[in-house]
């Protein structure tokens, strides 16, 4: 018994199975909460990002969330008012930055043909630079633009044309970066809009 | 195995300074360097650390008599990669924003080797009550050493202690550079030679660092 | 060291005395002598800098020397050891620092670059000849990152109208554009840019004579500007624009960071292969960073990288002795 792999290895293989069984049961009892958290994350934004709040922070609108379904399994999120009438679109755009992966939000009106917000998900641009792209007015310049022609992001300063935007100085990669996460996701949700299914 | 080495209070209070884990013995320094930009970070690390170190060593002290040398390392991986995948979860459910900024640092606490250190040192030969006091001192002065690094970036790299603005970015032009890499890799430079500085022996200090 | 129970009898015997590099065989070559030199050299990029940027080059000289004469004295007090100042590295220090330094810098940015080029750059290390990086570099990196809207383009622009060049761009910000300054302005140094950088003819003079009192190795600024130049002519070719190796070589920091900075003794390698490709290095480093990054101008972080490579510079070129190499023995 004592030579034999069992009676090496018994130690070993009882506790990871007690240890897969803890795990099995933190899993079970916390992911419920966790897929909520990511969840909540974006429903959080959607008022913002469709324009739905006053000037004093209210919700002016109450929506509801229909989760719809792009044929290559990504998410779109319609904000529906009480009436049935689609508010606008919510759809997420992901790419890399100068660092890391940059995470986007981005809201759209309900026929898809006006950027109406931005915000960052997740970002690890650096601090004082690229971090900026979290910046209220460098977010800003993304509301109204023409979501058909996409936007383009400019060093110059007055930015000329409609649907420039002006890039922040010292990170122009992160700006840039941004400008084309935000052109592939619209793009792309443009070309699909009308494959969608509703998600369960 | 019997029951040898320091005693449960003197496992403590050795984890706080003399053998302190990060001025010390220079263990974890991947969080050390890379979750201090901010206190709030460097706390939840800090008790994440915790958490995982005094059930690590609770298991392995109560199981010390049925480890087999040689297999002794995947049974403490086992344990720690148990407790951090847990903290990493709860982390996930309950500070999800904070969870997020810890980013992949959770996870990477089972290759810290602070806590494979005190599996080895201290759990797997001592009891029960050494062992516990020992993860305890062991991971005050993980915190410790963590908030110090971290006071000094956040101070100067923000402004800010805690998220709570000290110094007014009006008059106060904060150090970039304090919150990215380098500033973690300067001040615990910094504050590492002040701490082998401050416990010198009185007589060599007039003496300086210089050859002899 | 000031311990006198610990201090040993005086050996009877001859002395080697071992001193930190600049390793000279020369008598007359002494940290100090070679300290003074620089300086003379460094008075014509300065007077250059103070016909174009006048009040802004003392504040910014007199905060930097200030500094790092204060901060070299604190420190050597903190280690009871003499004060250093009279080799004069700190002087050379503070005045090449301020010299790389932008015309706007505030007072505590000036401070803290100053303070870190000779803690962190020069002092960490143990002093003048241990240290790996050019301080006054160490210095500029740390507030370059730190500070970032101190030093960065913005900080060299302003629209007040006392002193005209100020209200241009720095020429290399606006590479290739409609606002790049004539040639001219860049040779007698009437535009905008680091204190120091402005002028070619002054760099250049003050260069060639530290070559010539051999302060400076030769080799250096030499490999320095051929790559460069070597590297903006085949850019030239491909373009097809005119003159761009020029614009180059006069532009930025590039001669004065040839003939001043790289050529830092105690941070550049010791045989003369080895410092021509040193040079080398920096040269196409800069070049690479001016054409290819983010950043307008790359000189400090060349220094600095080339700096990082020098000990390996120097176990490339181990010198072959009279006699023929040294046998490797077997172990």
């Amino acid at each position: 018994m004592k030579d034999s792999y069992l009676g090496q290895a018994w130690l070993v293989l009882s506790l990871a199975l007690v240890f897969g069984a803890a795990l099995a049961g933190v899993q079970a009892g916390l992911s419920g909460r966790i897929a909520d958290n990511k969840l909540n994350e974006t429903y959080d934004q959607i008022p913002y990002l469709l324009d739905l709040i006053d000037d004093d922070g209210n919700v002016t609108v109450e929506i509801t969330v229909k989760i719809w379904r792009t044929p290559d399994d990504k998410l779109a999120y319609q904000a529906v008012d009480p009436n049935g009438q689609a508010v606008g679109w919510v759809i997420k755009g992901v790419g890399p930055g100068f660092q890391d992966r940059i995470e986007l939000l981005i809201g759209l009106d309900p026929e898809a043909e006006t950027i109406t917000g931005l915000f960052v998900l997740d970002q690890k641009e650096t601090p004082a630079l690229g971090n900026r792209i979290l910046e209220d007015w460098f977010r800003e310049q993304f509301v109204g633009k023409d979501a058909t022609k996409g936007v383009v992001v400019t060093r110059a300063s007055p930015v000329a044309a409609d649907n420039e935007v002006g890039a922040i100085s010292g990170a122009t990669i992160s700006s840039l970066a941004v400008g084309d996460i935000v052109n592939a996701a619209v793009k792309d949700f443009r070309a699909r809009k009308g494959d969608l299914e509703l998600k369960d | 195995m019997a029951n040898d080495g320091p005693a449960p209070l003197e496992r403590f209070l050795n984890g706080i300074l003399p053998e302190n884990p990060v001025y010390r013995q220079l263990l974890g320094m991947c969080p050390t360097l890379a979750v201090t930009g901010n206190m709030k970070a460097a706390m939840t690390m800090s008790a994440a650390v915790m958490f995982v170190m005094i059930c690590a060593n609770l298991i392995t002290s109560s199981i010390r008599h049925l480890l087999k040398p040689h297999l002794r390392i995947l049974v403490f991986v086992l344990t720690i990669a148990t407790f951090v995948t847990i903290a990493d979860r709860v982390l996930a459910a309950y500070l999800y924003q904070m969870s997020k900024e810890l980013g992949p640092y959770i996870p990477l606490i089972i290759v810290n080797c602070i806590i494979i250190c005190r599996c080895e040192v201290c759990a797997s030969r001592q009891g029960l009550g050494a062992a516990a006091f020992d993860a305890v001192g062991q991971s005050i002065g993980f915190a410790l050493a963590l908030a110090s690094i971290a006071t000094v970036r956040e101070i100067l790299g923000a402004g800010t202690w805690f998220g709570i603005t000290l110094l007014s970015e009006s008059w106060w032009p904060v150090w970039g550079i304090m919150v990215l890499p380098p500033g973690a890799f300067i001040t615990l430079g910094f504050l590492l030679g002040g701490v082998n500085w401050l416990s010198m022996p009185r007589g060599k200090k007039s003496a300086g660092c210089g050859v002899r | 060291m000031t311990d006198k129970t610990d201090k040993p009898t005086a050996p009877a015997g001859p002395v080697t005395h071992v001193a930190p590099s600049p390793h000279v065989g020369d008598r007359s070559m002494t940290t100090r002598r070679m300290m003074t030199d620089v300086l003379i050299a460094l008075a014509l990029p300065t007077i250059a800098a103070a016909i174009v940027f006048r009040q802004h080059l003392l504040w910014q000289l007199l905060g930097c020397v200030g500094a790092a004469a204060v901060t070299e004295a604190l420190f050597a007090a903190a280690r009871r050891k003499p004060w250093s100042i009279t080799d004069g590295s700190a002087v050379v220090t503070g005045v090449i620092l301020a010299l790389s330094l932008p015309w706007s810098c505030p007072w505590y940015v000036t401070g803290i670059a100053a303070v870190v080029a000779v803690v962190l750059g020069k002092m960490i290390f143990g002093g003048l000849g241990q240290n790996i990086f050019n301080p006054a570099m160490v210095g500029r990196a740390f507030v370059m990152i730190g500070f970032v809207g101190a030093m960065g383009a913005k900080a060299y622009v302003t629209s007040d109208p006392a002193i005209d060049v100020l209200t241009q761009a720095t020429p290399m910000t606006v590479w290739g554009s409609e606002e790049f300054p004539r040639l001219g302005a860049l040779f007698w140094g009437n535009t905008n840019g680091s204190l120091g950088e402005t002028s070619a003819i002054a760099c250049l003079i003050g260069g060639l004579f530290l070559c010539i009192r051999r302060t400076a190795a030769w080799q250096i600024p030499a490999g320095v500007l051929l790559s460069a130049s070597v590297i903006a002519s085949v850019v030239d070719l491909s373009s097809g624009e005119t003159m761009d190796v020029l614009k180059h070589l006069f532009g930025g920091a590039l001669l004065f960071g040839a003939f001043f900075i790289a050529t830092d003794p105690v941070t550049s390698p010791l045989t003369p292969k080895g410092k021509f490709i040193f040079g080398l290095g920096i040269g196409s480093l800069v070049m690479l960073l001016r054409l290819l990054s983010n950043y307008p101008e790359g000189v400090m972080f060349a220094v600095l990288l080339m700096n990082g490579l020098v000990p390996l510079i120097n176990r490339w070129t181990i010198p072959t002795p009279v006699g023929g190499p040294v046998p490797v023995r077997k172990t």
